[in-house]
């Protein structure tokens, strides 16, 4: 009897001995991290606020965090032209194409580097070195682009940052990590670099790959500056270059529709650049949940020295 | 015969060094192949604007080129300390800098030290999830929310009220630039930059903390004697890479806070090279001035790693 009710008595969660003692300092320690949390939250609510709000409400700065007056119009401007499909679709395009060649690019170079009998392996290091501390700057990068004809050509949004030095030096980490015996073993079994790369190396990589093609998805769909100087064909504009032109250009310039609704008041400015903010972000933060462990991954190579 | 020959060719090869780096190269070709491509990208992008850089020494004529322009010296860095603006964009520039330094940096290492206490797992979870988001939105959209934040109608002059203090337009003029600024930098960076103090903070040997509680230390005591060494070198890392960074802001979000009450005040160095230079076309007299800053935080960065070695060898990055 006496046995019995010690199995099925829950069992009490031992405290964790870096946690022992201070009962108060959890208590504020808890509250000041739910206070933290709702500051990262609250410009979210607010912007989902907005957006779903009335033009009335807006005006009258009657909205905090909640809609009033629930109002859909923002969203039906910004989705009922083919505008914003099509940035979506270019904005994919040069995000994965940059997230490719990136991530095979640099994973080629960082594989000899982690030979430890390479002959260049020195030579490499130095040029890749020299690139962390030096660089010409925004001027020389335009002018080279528009000497290239690279202008208004995906090209010039992915190719410069493609090959860097900082993540040639992680990946080389992270391959010097995988036993080297298990390359010599292939390399004696008749097996060329190429063979060994694809089938041993980068297999063993999966984590490695999985994190820094997220790390350049998201730096990609983020970017504005270089479309801003490179792209010059209004069709082929990514989405955040969309929704700087709306916010600080004009909303009607690209989305014609809104302006007989802007003059009646069934619209707000605010409704349709918000629209479009919620546009711009959600695809990120819908997929987030599920790759949140790559990127903590990531976070971690990086924290290895050198 | 033959055998005594090849046994003679190798001897030679072992001896001559410039021989015996061709026939390693040879017998490498499969690695050297593969850097091939990657190293051209890298030397037609990161080296092709270092050779680009001459253009800061000369008149820049788009028809004759880099080569063939006209050398003049130091004609452009000359007319940057002769304009009148010099002396503020270079102060805007340190200001900016070093306030930014100051308060982002210490908010990821509190916030993984505040998180390093909490013992229930699912909590702190919860918070490092939240915490993460932010980091995952882009400057244009961070720029789109402050703009209207600090409108007349916007969320900060609804929390300004509350605190019974006068609606007021904050994006005209500089007074709430640095706020925010510096605001959105930490909403942005601080949970992101927790997870590499978490990751050390992991490593703790955690008899450390069974001896801290045998000696009846309380939780501020094992932070200050346990946790917060534990993080000192990564702190000292990432202080060295923040350091060389205080010349170049993140002038994307500067040109997006911009508006014409108070450009000219909120003008640095690298914003003023992407106007003068890439806006107004004159690329020669932007990439002397951008040439100026690289070259000082090069200094920044190696003067910073030297003081850090002097204090502890170990701790240096190079």
């Amino acid at each position: 009897m006496n046995k019995m009710t010690v199995v099925n008595a829950p069992r009490r969660k031992v405290r964790n001995k870096i946690h022992i003692g201070g009962y108060t300092f959890d208590v504020v320690n808890a509250v000041f991290l739910i206070l933290f949390c709702a500051i990262v939250l609250l410009p979210f609510l607010r912007v989902l606020a907005i957006s779903l709000s009335s033009s009335r409400m807006i005006d009258r700065h009657m909205v905090g965090i909640w809609p009033r007056e629930l109002n859909v119009k923002g969203y039906e401007i910004v989705f009922s032209k083919t505008t914003i499909y099509r940035s979506y679709g270019w904005t994919l395009l040069y995000s994965l194409t940059y997230t490719a060649i990136s991530v095979s690019m640099t994973a080629c170079l960082a594989y000899p580097l982690s030979v430890s009998d390479f002959v260049l392996r020195k030579p490499i290091s130095i040029l890749l070195l020299i690139t962390m501390f030096f660089s010409g700057g925004t001027v020389p990068a335009y002018l080279l682009i528009r000497n290239l004809g690279l202008m208004d050509t995906l090209w010039a949004l992915v190719l410069p940052g493609a090959v860097g030095a900082w993540n040639t030096f992680l990946y080389r980490a992270f391959f010097k990590g995988i036993s080297h015996e298990i390359r010599e073993a292939a390399l004696i079994d008749g097996a060329g670099e190429l063979r060994i790369l694809l089938r041993i190396i980068v297999p063993l990589s999966k984590a490695l790959f999985a994190t820094f093609s997220l790390f350049a998805i998201v730096g990609m769909w983020n970017s504005y500056f270089a479309a801003m100087l490179y792209i010059k064909n209004p069709d082929r504009q990514p989405i955040q270059n969309i929704l700087r032109s709306i916010v600080y250009t004009s909303v009607t310039a690209t989305f014609s529709d809104a302006s007989i609704a802007m003059t009646n008041g069934s619209v707000n400015t605010l409704n349709v650049q918000y629209a479009c903010l919620v546009a711009t972000i959600a695809p990120l933060l819908l997929i987030y949940p599920f790759i949140q462990k790559y990127f903590e991954q990531g976070m971690q190579v990086g924290a290895v020295k050198g | 015969m033959v055998q005594t020959d090849s046994a003679a060719l190798y001897r030679r090869r072992k001896q001559n060094p410039v021989l015996r780096f061709f026939s390693l190269l040879w017998k490498q070709r499969a690695l050297v192949m593969l850097c091939i491509v990657p190293m051209a990208l890298l030397f037609l992008f990161h080296y092709g604007p270092m050779y680009g850089v001459l253009i800061a020494f000369k008149k820049y004529d788009a028809g004759l080129g880099v080569w063939r322009s006209r050398w003049v010296g130091f004609d452009n860095l000359v007319e940057f300390f002769e304009n009148v603006n010099c002396f503020k964009i270079i102060m805007q520039t340190l200001k900016v800098g070093i306030f930014s330094l100051i308060f982002t940096y210490p908010m990821p290492i509190i916030l993984a030290l505040s998180l390093n206490e909490v013992a229930s797992k699912a909590f702190k979870r919860g918070v490092q999830s939240i915490s993460y988001i932010p980091h995952f939105i882009s400057v244009v959209v961070i720029c789109t929310m402050l703009n209207e934040f600090g409108s007349l109608n916007g969320l900060f002059n609804n929390i300004r009220q509350l605190f019974g203090l006068p609606r007021v337009n904050m994006n005209a003029g500089t007074d709430y630039f640095m706020f925010f600024y510096i605001g959105s930098a930490i909403w942005q960076g601080a949970g992101w930059g927790s997870i590499i103090y978490l990751s050390a903070l992991a490593n703790v040997d955690t008899s450390l903390y069974d001896v801290a509680n045998i000696d009846g230390a309380n939780r501020f005591q094992k932070i200050r004697h346990i946790a917060l060494p534990a993080i000192l070198p990564t702190t000292t890392i990432v202080l060295i890479l923040n350091s060389g960074n205080i010349l170049s802001q993140d002038f994307t979000k500067i040109l997006l806070l911009m508006n014409n009450t108070n450009r000219t005040e909120l003008e640095v160095i690298s914003t003023y090279v992407y106007t003068m230079g890439i806006a107004n076309g004159r690329f020669d007299y932007g990439t002397a001035v951008n040439l100026l800053v690289s070259l000082v935080s090069l200094v920044l960065v190696l003067t910073t790693n030297r003081i850090v070695k002097t204090i502890d060898a170990e701790q240096a990055m190079f």
